[in-house]
C-alpha cells in the first residue's frame, strides 16, 4: 500500500505536476497510520516539499498545510523538517490571508518558543491588508522571535490603526515590551507614553482600558528614565493622568485605572490628599503639571479619585480602590489618616468582600505603623466586632492586636468592644483572649488602670465563692496577666492574687495563648507572678511573632499581592496572560513547567528593575531624603516579596534581592547618622551602635548565605562591606580602630583578588586603597583621622546592581519530629540526652562545615559538628537539597524535671578570620545561622509518663 | 443645518421641565412637567409657543418623558387631554407603570387643598392608557395565532411589548371587546382555551378583528439601550440615569445631528440605584440638568453612617424610630440600608413598613423598640401623622426627616428649629420631645458629576436647565473655560440655536480604498521649543518620537459641478484633471567677497575648475557655523540645504544675475542659487549670510 501510494505520487511529481487532492488524501492516510515507517514519512515530506514548489493553488496549499501539521504533531522527530517547510516562502507568501493565518497558527501551536520568523516577513505580513492576520501577528508577537526595535515600531505604528482591536493589541504589545525591554531612549519612551495618553480618549472601552495599562507602565519607565530632579513631578503627573480615568463609564476601564493608581509608587502628599477630596485643595489650585510638552494636566483632574472609587457601583471597583489605597498609604501619614476615615466608612458597605478588603487595608496601616484611630472612628470600627461574619470579626481583632491607642478612653472602648464580642459570640473565645493579651502587652499602664477599675468584679463574692464561671472575668484575667510582659516600662503593679485567680483558668487561657507560650511556661509564669510582682522576664522566652513587622504576613485574604480584583475580573472574561501565568504558577500545573524558563528571565528583569530603583533611592539618601528613600525601599521589599518564588531558580534570586534591599535599608539608616550627628551625644551613640550591629548582621548574611554569584556581583557586595567599615571608621565614638582597619584591609585584599584581570575597580575602591596605604605608612596606627574616612565616603556612590547569575540561597530546615510541649523527649539528669533531628539543607556544599548549636542558656551552650559524610549520605541528595536525620547528643542536661533548649544550625565561614567566637570546642570562625531557632522540650524520663 | 432648542420650562429655575428641540425638521418635546410652586397658569409650560393653532400633533414628532417625578411629567395629562396632543409619548417601562400613581396621588392632594382641578382621574387614565384600534387582516391574525400555537404557552418573543389582543364581535359592536390574551413580552399569558368557541365564531361570524394595543400611538414604553425608530429619520435611545427607578437619559438622532437630554440623573450610585451610564457618543448638543451646579457633595458613606448611628443608638436605648417617607425612592434606599445593617449587626428589633395596607395598629404602642416606615413623608397627614402624635412625646424616640420639606408641613416645622410644642389645629397640640434626625440623601448629581459627564461625552455644545440662575452661570463658565465647550443657560421661553453636523456622502476611488487597507505609518520627530525652559537655560529644543498613519488623511475630496463628491488618492489628482505638475523655482546670482592670502593672478584663473570644490567646502563651513537649521549637504561642486542649491557661476551673462547692480571685480566670485517656494525664507537667510561673510582662499 505504502509503496503503491508513494509511487503514484512520485510519478505525478516527476511529470512536474503538483499533487492532486486525491493524492494528498492518500498521503494523509499514510501520515495518520501509526505503523507507517519513518522512511516512508520522510519521502512523504520530500514529496510535499516538491509539490509546494509546483503549485500555487490555495486549496492544495491548504491541504498540504493540514498534512504538515498532522505530521509534525504525530512524529516529533520529523517535526523540525515539517516546521522548516511550514516556515518556507511557499505558504507565507500566499495571497490568501486565511492560509497565511492558518500556517501561522499551525506554527505557533507546534512550537512553544523561539519561532524564528524573520523581521522583514513579520513586518510585511503585518502591513498587509488582512486585519485578522494583523491581529493574530500582534497577539503572538512575543512568541515569534522578532527584534525589539522592530516590534516597537510595529506596535507604535498600529496604535494608529482604524480598527479598534488592532489598537488594543498594539497597546498590549507595547506594555509587554515595556515590561521586558530595556529602553534608554528618552524619545522612544516619551513617544510611547504620549501615544498611550492620546488613546485614553478612544471611543472603545477595551482600547481605553489597554491604554490605561500602557500609560501606567510607560509612565513608570518615564519616571525611572528621567535624569534630572523632576522625578517627583513626573510620577505625580502620571498618577494624575491615570486618576482622570476613574470616572470612565466602563467598569473595565475603571478597574484598570484603580489597579494602575496603586502601581505608580512615589507620589507627593498634596496629590495623594487630593485624591481623597472632591473639592480642589488650595495647594493644588491652578497647579498644572507638564510631564512632557503638550501634555499639560491640572492637578484638579485627580480630585476625589478614591472617593469615587470607594462609592462605585461595582464591588470589584470598590475593592480595587481599597487595594490601591493600601499601597499608597506608606507615603504619607496624613494621607493614611484621611484614608482611615474612609475605610471606617467602608465598613458599612453592602458587600462583604469589600468590607474585608477595607479591614485588610486598615490592617496594613497597622503593620506599617500608620494607624491613628480617633474616637469617632473607634466606635464605627468596634462595631465590626459584633458583625455577623466571623471572618470580619477575626480580622478586626487582628488589627486591634497591632493598634497603639494614645488615650485610656479609646483603650477602654476597645476592651469593652472585645468583651461585647465575647458575650455575643462565645465561640470567639480563643481569639478574643489572645487579642486581649496582645493589647494588654501593648498598653501596660492602661491595663493596670483598667484592672484596678474592674477589680471588684474579679474578687470573690461574699460567700467565698469565686465568680469565675463568667467568661468576662476570664477575659479580664487574661488582660491582667499580660501587664508584666508589657513593652512599656514601669507599668505599675497588678495585685499578685489576680495571677493566682488566673491559675484556675489555666486550661482555657493557655489554649488561647498557645501561639505565645505553652501551658507549663504559663503556669510557671503565673505562679512566679502570684508570689511577687517584681519579676525578671529573662526566664520567659516569649515568641514575639506578632510584633515584628516582617514576621507578620499580611492577612491571607487574597492569594497574590497583585490586586485580587483584577485577577478575578480578568479571568472571567478579560485577557491578561500575565496574571494567568501567576495563577498557573501557584497551581504548579504542567503548563507551568513550560513557562519556567521564560519566567525566570522575566524575574531577573523585574529584579534588575528593582535594583535600578534602589540606585535611585540611594541618590535620595545622599540628598538627605532618607525617609523617602526608606519608604521606597520598603515598597520595593513588598514588591519583591510578591514575586513568584515557586519555580526552581527564582527563590534564590528573590531571597537575594530581599537581602540586598535590607542591606541598603540599614546602610541608609546609618548613612543618615553621618549627616545628622555632627555633635556628640551619648544616647545617639548607643542608637548608632545598634544600627551598625544591624547593618553588620545583614551584610554578613548577604555575604555568607548566597552562592553562585558572579565576580562582579561579589565585588559590589564587597564594596558595600567597605562602605560599612569606612562608615564605622568615620565615627570615632564607636569604632574599635584596629579591628576595623584589619577588616578593611582584608576586604580590600579580597576585592583586589577578585579584580584581577577583570573590570576596573570603582572610584571608591581606588580611593579606599589609597588611603589605606596612607594610614599604614604613617608610623603606627596611633594617628587616627576620622575626617579622612569622612572624606572618603563622599566618593562613594551606589552602583546599580545587575543580577546576571542565579544566586542560590543557603538555608536549612530543622525539625524535631514528634516533639512539643505536650510530648517532651525523655532524658536522665546528668547523662547525655539524644535529640533526633530531621535536617534539610538547601544549597549547602559538601565541603562546608556545619555546626549544630544547642543551648539552654547563655552559659550552657554546646556545639555539635555535622560530619560531611553524613551530609552526603542524605536521601534526596541532589546537590541542591539534602535531607537526612541526625541524632544529636546534648551533654549538659541539668538536674531538673524538665527543661527546654533551643537548637539552630549554622555554617562556618572562613572569610571572616577575625576571632570573635570564643566557645571552646566550637567553630573557630563566624557562624551564620541558616534557620530560626527551634525549641526542644525535654522531660525527665520517669516524669514523662505522669505527663501523659 | 441647525438645532433649535426652545426652553418652555426649567430654564434658570427648578420645576416644570420642558424643552422642545427642533432637529433636522423633527420636533421633540423632552419632558412635560409642572411647577409645584405655582397654582396659576405659570404652573404649566406655555404650550402655545409650540403651535399657535393648537395643532400639536403636526407640530411635534413625539414627546419623551425621562422619569415619573411631577416636575417632569405633571403637565402631561393636561397636554394630552386638555390641549389635545394625540401623538406618541415615549417613556421607560417603570415610568409608565408608576406615573399614573404619582399623578393620581397629586390630583387627590390638590383636591384636598381645594385647588382648582386641571385634569381629572379619567384624564390621567386616558392619557396613560389610551390606545387606538388597529385592524389586522384576518389572514394576518390567523398567522399570528398559529405562530403562538406552535410555540406553546411559554413562547418567547423577540420583542418586548405589553399589549392586549382583543377580539370584537361584529354582533356586540366595538364597545364591548373581550380580552383573551396578554403578551408581556416574554410569554403569552392567557391561554386560548379561554376563548369560548374559538373555531366556532371564526367560521360563523367572520369577525372584524382588531388589536387593542398600547403600542401604537400614545404612551410607548422603551427599554434601556433599545434603539427606537420613531419614524423614518428619528432614532431615540434611553440610557440609565440613576436618580429614581425608571429614570433615563434620552439620546436622539436625526440624520447626522445627534443630541442627549439627560433629565435628572445621578453620577454616584446608592444602594438601590446605580450611577448613570451612557456610551461615548458623537454629540452636537447635550442638555443637562444642573440642580447642584456648584455644590460638591461628600461621600454617601458619611450620610449613611450618621443615619445608622442615630437609628442604632435610639433602638439600643429602647426607643422607637419613625421614618416618614413617600412610598417610592428614598424609602427603598433606607430600607435596604437598614435591612443590611440589621443583618450584619444581628439586631432583632422589628422593622415595619406601613405602606402594606393592613398594618396592625396595635403594634404602634407595643412595648420595646421598633423601626417604622410610614407614608406620607413630611408628615402632612395620614398614617405618619397618626404615629407621630403618639411617639413624639417620648424623648427616647426618633423621627428622621427627609432633606427637603415643603413649608407648612409638620416636617418643615420640626426642621426649622426644635419646637417643644406643635399646634396641629385649635384643639390638638403635640408635645415634641423626641429626637429629630435630618437625612441628606439626594438623588441628583453634584457639580463634579455634571462636569464629569460633560467631559466624558464632550459634545460640541451644552445647554444647562433645571437649576438656579447664578449657580448655572458659574457652571457655564467652568464648562467653557475648563472643557472648552460652548455652553448656554437660556431662560424660560427662550430659543437657543446651535449649528449641527451634516455629513456629505462621497464616493471613494479604488486607489484610495486600497491605500486605506494597508497601514502606512510614518515616524517623525517633532521638534519644538519648550518655552518653560526659556528663563533657565535659554531655549532648549525638545524632540519626541511621534507616529502618524497617513492612509486616511491622504485622500483628496473632489466635488465636481453637478457630480457627487468623490475622494481620491493624491497620486490620482493630476490624472483626474488631466493636468501636469508645475513647480516654481527661484534663482538668484550674486557675487561674494573673497580675500586672498596668496597672490593669485585673477579670479578667472582661480576659477579654472580646480578650485570650485574648495570654494564650496569653504562655503559649507561658513554656513554650518552660521546656520542653525537645515541639513547642509556638500555635493562637490554644489551645496544643498533642503531645496536650496548653490554653485559657483562662471558665465558672465548669467540670466539670474541682475545686470548692472554688481560690479564684477577681482575680489569677488559669483554664486548662482535656486530654490523652491517652500524654502524661500531659508534661502534668503542663507543669501544674507553669504553676502555678509568673506571667503578665505589660499
Amino acid at each position: 500500500m505504502e509503496v503503491h501510494v508513494m509511487n503514484s505520487v512520485q510519478q505525478s511529481l516527476d511529470n512536474n505536476q503538483s499533487l492532486s487532492c486525491q493524492a494528498l488524501a492518500s498521503l494523509r492516510s499514510l501520515v495518520i497510520n501509526p505503523t507507517t515507517s519513518d522512511s516512508t514519512l520522510s519521502s512523504v515530506l520530500d514529496a510535499l516539499t516538491r509539490s509546494l514548489q509546483l503549485s500555487r493553488d490555495s486549496v492544495i496549499l491548504y491541504h498540504t498545510l493540514k498534512l504538515l501539521t498532522d505530521l509534525a504533531a504525530r512524529r516529533p522527530h520529523l517535526s523540525p523538517f515539517a516546521l522548516d517547510l511550514l516556515r518556507s516562502d511557499s505558504l507565507f507568501s500566499s495571497a490568501s490571508p486565511r492560509l497565511v493565518g492558518e500556517s501561522l497558527s499551525a506554527l505557533l501551536s507546534l512550537t512553544s518558543t523561539g519561532n524564528d520568523i524573520d523581521a522583514a516577513r513579520f513586518v510585511s505580513l503585518c502591513l498587509g491588508p488582512s486585519v485578522s492576520l494583523r491581529l493574530c501577528l500582534l497577539r503572538n508577537a512575543e512568541k515569534l522571535v522578532v527584534r525589539e526595535s522592530v516590534l516597537l515600531a510595529v506596535f507604535l505604528g498600529f496604535t494608529r490603526d482604524p480598527f479598534p482591536y488592532v489598537r488594543k493589541e498594539a497597546l498590549d504589545g507595547l506594555v509587554k515590551l515595556c515590561k521586558n525591554g530595556d529602553f534608554d531612549d528618552r524619545d522612544v519612551i516619551e513617544g510611547c507614553y504620549c501615544r498611550a495618553v492620546e488613546l485614553l480618549r478612544d471611543t472603545e472601552n477595551y482600547v481605553r482600558s489597554a491604554a490605561v495599562h500602557a500609560v501606567c507602565e510607560w509612565g513608570k519607565l518615564l519616571v525611572i528614565s528621567s535624569q534630572d530632579g523632576n522625578k517627583q513631578d513626573l510620577s505625580d503627573a502620571v498618577f494624575i493622568q491615570l486618576g482622570g480615568m476613574v470616572r470612565d463609564m466602563s467598569i473595565e476601564v475603571r478597574l484598570e485605572a484603580f489597579g494602575a493608581l496603586g502601581k505608580i509608587g512615589l507620589i507627593s502628599e498634596d496629590i495623594l490628599l487630593q485624591t481623597l477630596c472632591k473639592k480642589v485643595l488650595g495647594t493644588n489650585k491652578d497647579k498644572i503639571y507638564k510631564p512632557i510638552e503638550g501634555l499639560d494636566i491640572p492637578a484638579s483632574a485627580v480630585a476625589g479619585a478614591f472617593i469615587h472609587g470607594l462609592e462605585d457601583e461595582f464591588s470589584e471597583v470598590r475593592m480595587s480602590a481599597c487595594f490601591s489605597l493600601r499601597t499608597l498609604i506608606v507615603f504619607s501619614l496624613q494621607f493614611a489618616c484621611e484614608a482611615l476615615k474612609l475605610m471606617m466608612d467602608m465598613l458599612n458597605d453592602d458587600s462583604m468582600i469589600v468590607r474585608l478588603q477595607a479591614l485588610d487595608t486598615v490592617h496594613h496601616m497597622a503593620t506599617t505603623d500608620h494607624l491613628k484611630v480617633e474616637k469617632i472612628d473607634m466606635h464605627r470600627f468596634l462595631s465590626t466586632l459584633v458583625d455577623n461574619s466571623s471572618v470580619i470579626r477575626s480580622v478586626t481583632r487582628k488589627i486591634l492586636r497591632l493598634a497603639k491607642l494614645p488615650q485610656f478612653k479609646l483603650f477602654k472602648l476597645c476592651i469593652d468592644g472585645l468583651l461585647g464580642n465575647l458575650e455575643t459570640y462565645p465561640q470567639d473565645e480563643v481569639d478574643v483572649f489572645s487579642a486581649l493579651f496582645h493589647i494588654g502587652r501593648n498598653h501596660g499602664k492602661f491595663t493596670v488602670h483598667i484592672i484596678e477599675e474592674a477589680s471588684p468584679e474579679l474578687e470573690p463574692t461574699c460567700g467565698g465563692k469565686l465568680g469565675f464561671d463568667s467568661t468576662r472575668v476570664a477575659a479580664f484575667l487574661v488582660l491582667a496577666i499580660s501587664a508584666p510582659l508589657s513593652h512599656e516600662k514601669d507599668v505599675g503593679d497588678i495585685p499578685p492574687r489576680i495571677f493566682s485567680y488566673a491559675v484556675t483558668w489555666i486550661g482555657r487561657i493557655s489554649y488561647a495563648l498557645s501561639d505565645i507560650m505553652n501551658q507549663e511556661m504559663l503556669l510557671a509564669y503565673l505562679s512566679k507572678c502570684s508570689r511577687s510582682s517584681a519579676i525578671s522576664l529573662v526566664d520567659f522566652k516569649i515568641k514575639e511573632t506578632l510584633l515584628t513587622v516582617e514576621g507578620d504576613a499580611p492577612i491571607n485574604l487574597c492569594s497574590t499581592v497583585d490586586s485580587p480584583v483584577g485577577m478575578a475580573w480578568k479571568n472571567s472574561g478579560g485577557t491578561s496572560d500575565f496574571h494567568h501565568k501567576i495563577q498557573l504558577g501557584i497551581g504548579k500545573s504542567v503548563v507551568h513547567a513550560e513557562y519556567e524558563l521564560g519566567e525566570h528571565s522575566e524575574l531577573r528583569k523585574d529584579v534588575n528593575l528593582i535594583f535600578k530603583k534602589v540606585k535611585d533611592f540611594w541618590s535620595l539618601v545622599q540628598l538627605g531624603c532618607t525617609n523617602e528613600a526608606l519608604k521606597g525601599i520598603r515598597v520595593c521589599k513588598e514588591e519583591v516579596a510578591s514575586f513568584n518564588k515557586e519555580s526552581a531558580g527564582c527563590a534564590g534570586a528573590v531571597a537575594f534581592t530581599l537581602q540586598y534591599l535590607r542591606v541598603i535599608e540599614k546602610l541608609a539608616a546609618v548613612w543618615e547618622y553621618r549627616r545628622l550627628t555632627k555633635t556628640f551625644h551619648p544616647y545617639r551613640v548607643e542608637n548608632l551602635e545598634l544600627r551598625f550591629a544591624k547593618l553588620d548582621r545583614r551584610l554578613r548574611e548577604i555575604r555568607n548565605r548566597f552562592i553562585g554569584l558572579t565576580k562582579g556581583e561579589e565585588l559590589q557586595i564587597l564594596e558595600l562591606l567597605l562602605v560599612a567599615w569606612v562608615l564605622r571608621l568615620s565615627k570615632m565614638e564607636i569604632c574599635c580602630y584596629d579591628t576595623t582597619i584589619k577588616l578593611l584591609s582584608s576586604t580590600v585584599a579580597h576585592a583586589e583578588f577578585l579584580h584581577e584581570g577583570s573590570t576596573e575597580p570603582s572610584n571608591f575602591m581606588v580611593e579606599v586603597k589609597k588611603s589605606l596605604h596612607d594610614v599604614g605608612s604613617s608610623s603606627s596606627g596611633s594617628t587616627y583621622k576620622p575626617l579622612l574616612f569622612e572624606k572618603l565616603l563622599d566618593s562613594f556612590s551606589l552602583q546599580q546592581f545587575v543580577l546576571c547569575g542565579t544566586p542560590r540561597y543557603i538555608h536549612a530546615e530543622l525539625k524535631v519530629p514528634g516533639n512539643d510541649s505536650e510530648n517532651p523527649l525523655p532524658f536522665i539528669p546528668g547523662l547525655p540526652a539524644s535529640i533526633p533531628l530531621a535536617i534539610t539543607l538547601h544549597n549547602v556544599s559538601t565541603e562546608s562545615r556545619c555546626w549544630l548549636r544547642i543551648s539552654m542558656s547563655e552559659e550552657s551552650t554546646q556545639f555539635v559538628f555535622l560530619d560531611s559524610n553524613l551530609i552526603c549520605s542524605g536521601n534526596r541528595s541532589s546537590n541542591v537539597v539534602r535531607e537526612f536525620t541526625f541524632v544529636a547528643p546534648f551533654y549538659l542536661t541539668p538536674k531538673a524535671i524538665s527543661f527546654t533548649s533551643s537548637v539552630s544550625l549554622g555554617i562556618e565561614c572562613f572569610s571572616e578570620n577575625v576571632d570573635r567566637v570564643k566557645v571552646s570546642g566550637g567553630p573557630k570562625c563566624e557562624l551564620p545561622y541558616l534557620c530560626p531557632e527551634k525549641q526542644i522540650f525535654l522531660c525527665k524520663s520517669s516524669e514523662r509518663s505522669a505527663f501523659i | 443645518m441647525a438645532i433649535d432648542c426652545l426652553v418652555l420650562g426649567a430654564g434658570q429655575e427648578v420645576g416644570k421641565s420642558c424643552v422642545v428641540v427642533s432637529i433636522n425638521g423633527k420636533r421633540i418635546m423632552f419632558d412635560c412637567g409642572m411647577h409645584m410652586g405655582y397654582t396659576d397658569s405659570r404652573r404649566y409650560p406655555d404650550f402655545s409657543l409650540i403651535s399657535k393653532t393648537g395643532d400639536f400633533d403636526n407640530a411635534l414628532t413625539c414627546v419623551i418623558v425621562t422619569h415619573f417625578h411631577l416636575d417632569h411629567i405633571g403637565a402631561l395629562p393636561y397636554f394630552t387631554e386638555v390641549c389635545g396632543y394625540k401623538g406618541p409619548i415615549y417613556m421607560t417601562y417603570p415610568t409608565k407603570a408608576l406615573a399614573p400613581l404619582m399623578l393620581e396621588d397629586y390630583r387627590k392632594n390638590m383636591d384636598r387643598r381645594g385647588e382648582g382641578e386641571q385634569f381629572t382621574a379619567e384624564h390621567i387614565a386616558e392619557c396613560m392608557k389610551k390606545g387606538t384600534w388597529v385592524s389586522f387582516s384576518f389572514a394576518h391574525f390567523i398567522q399570528m395565532l398559529q405562530c403562538l400555537e406552535k410555540d406553546g404557552l411559554g413562547v418567547s418573543l423577540s420583542f418586548r411589548y405589553v399589549f392586549k389582543i382583543v377580539i370584537s364581535y361584529e354582533r356586540n359592536h366595538l364597545h364591548n371587546p373581550s380580552i383573551f390574551g396578554v403578551w408581556t413580552g416574554e410569554r403569552y399569558i392567557i391561554m386560548k382555551d379561554q376563548l369560548p368557541g374559538f373555531n366556532y365564531f371564526l367560521e360563523v361570524y367572520c369577525l372584524k378583528l382588531s388589536f387593542y394595543s398600547d403600542l401604537t400611538p400614545s404612551v410607548i414604553p422603551v427599554d434601556l439601550k433599545q434603539t427606537v425608530q420613531v419614524d423614518k429619520d428619528l432614532q431615540i435611545r434611553a440610557y440609565y440615569a440613576g436618580h429614581v427607578i425608571g429614570a433615563a437619559m434620552f439620546y436622539a438622532k436625526v440624520g447626522d445631528a445627534a443630541m442627549v437630554y439627560t433629565g435628572d440623573y445621578n453620577m454616584t450610585p446608592d444602594r438601590h440605584l446605580g450611577a448613570a451610564q451612557i456610551d461615548r457618543l458623537q454629540l452636537d448638543l447635550l442638555i443637562t440638568e444642573s440642580t447642584y451646579a456648584t455644590t460638591i457633595r461628600d461621600s454617601r458613606y458619611g450620610r449613611e453612617r450618621e443615619f445608622l448611628k442615630a437609628v442604632h443608638n435610639c433602638v439600643a436605648a429602647g426607643g422607637k424610630v419613625l421614618i416618614p417617607t413617600f412610598a417610592l425612592g428614598r424609602a427603598q434606599e433606607l430600607c435596604i440600608l437598614l435591612e443590611d445593617y440589621w443583618e450584619r449587626m444581628n439586631l432583632k428589633v422589628p422593622i415595619y413598613f406601613s405602606a402594606v395596607r393592613n398594618f396592625d395598629r396595635s403594634l404602634i404602642n407595643a412595648p420595646g423598640p421598633c423601626v417604622l416606615f410610614a407614608t406620607p413623608g413630611m408628615i402632612v397627614g395620614g398614617f405618619s401623622l397618626e404615629v407621630f402624635m403618639q411617639w413624639a412625646p417620648s424623648e427616647n424616640n426618633l423621627v428622621t426627616l427627609p432633606g427637603y420639606c415643603v413649608a407648612g408641613t409638620i416636617g418643615h416645622k420640626l426642621m426649622s428649629g426644635k419646637p417643644t410644642k406643635i399646634d396641629l389645629d385649635k384643639d390638638t397640640q403635640i408635645d415634641v420631645r423626641c429626637q429629630i434626625h435630618q437625612l441628606s440623601f439626594s438623588p441628583h448629581t453634584d457639580a463634579k458629576g455634571i462636569m464629569d459627564l460633560v467631559k466624558f461625552l464632550s459634545p460640541k455644545h451644552a445647554i444647562l436647565v433645571h437649576g438656579e440662575k447664578p449657580k448655572m452661570a458659574t457652571l457655564k463658565e467652568r464648562i467653557q473655560s475648563e472643557l472648552g465647550i460652548q455652553c448656554y443657560c437660556p431662560a424660560n421661553n427662550e430659543t437657543v440655536t446651535i449649528p449641527s453636523t451634516h455629513y456629505v456622502k462621497a464616493d471613494a476611488s479604488d486607489t484610495f480604498i486600497r491605500s486605506c487597507l494597508n497601514p502606512n505609518f510614518k515616524f517623525s520627530t517633532c521638534s519644538s521649543v519648550d518655552k518653560s525652559y526659556l528663563d533657565s537655560n535659554g531655549s532648549k529644543a525638545v524632540s519626541r518620537l511621534s507616529v502618524s498613519d497617513d492612509r486616511v488623511s491622504e485622500g483628496i475630496l473632489v466635488v465636481g459641478k453637478g457630480k457627487k463628491a468623490k475622494v481620491i488618492h493624491q497620486d490620482e489628482l493630476l490624472n483626474t484633471f488631466g493636468e501636469k505638475r508645475h513647480e516654481i523655482q527661484f534663482a538668484y546670482c550674486f557675487p561674494m567677497h573673497m580675500t586672498r592670502t596668496e597672490n593669485i593672478p585673477s579670479a578667472s584663473d582661480l576659477l579654472c575648475g580646480l578650485d570650485k570644490c574648495t570654494l564650496i567646502s569653504r562655503l559649507s563651513t561658513i554656513l554650518s557655523n552660521e546656520l542653525s537649521e537645515g541639513n547642509i549637504l556638500d555635493l562637490g561642486e554644489q551645496l544643498q540645504v533642503e531645496s536650496f542649491r548653490v554653485s559657483v557661476c562662471l558665465s558672465d551673462n548669467c540670466p539670474h544675475r541682475l545686470s548692472g547692480s554688481f560690479q564684477s571685480n577681482l575680489e569677488s566670485v559669483f554664486f548662482c542659487c535656486c530654490w523652491a517656494v517652500a524654502d524661500e525664507k531659508l534661502a534668503w537667510k542663507i543669501i544674507s549670510i553669504m553676502k555678509g561673510s568673506t571667503l578665505q582662499t589660499t
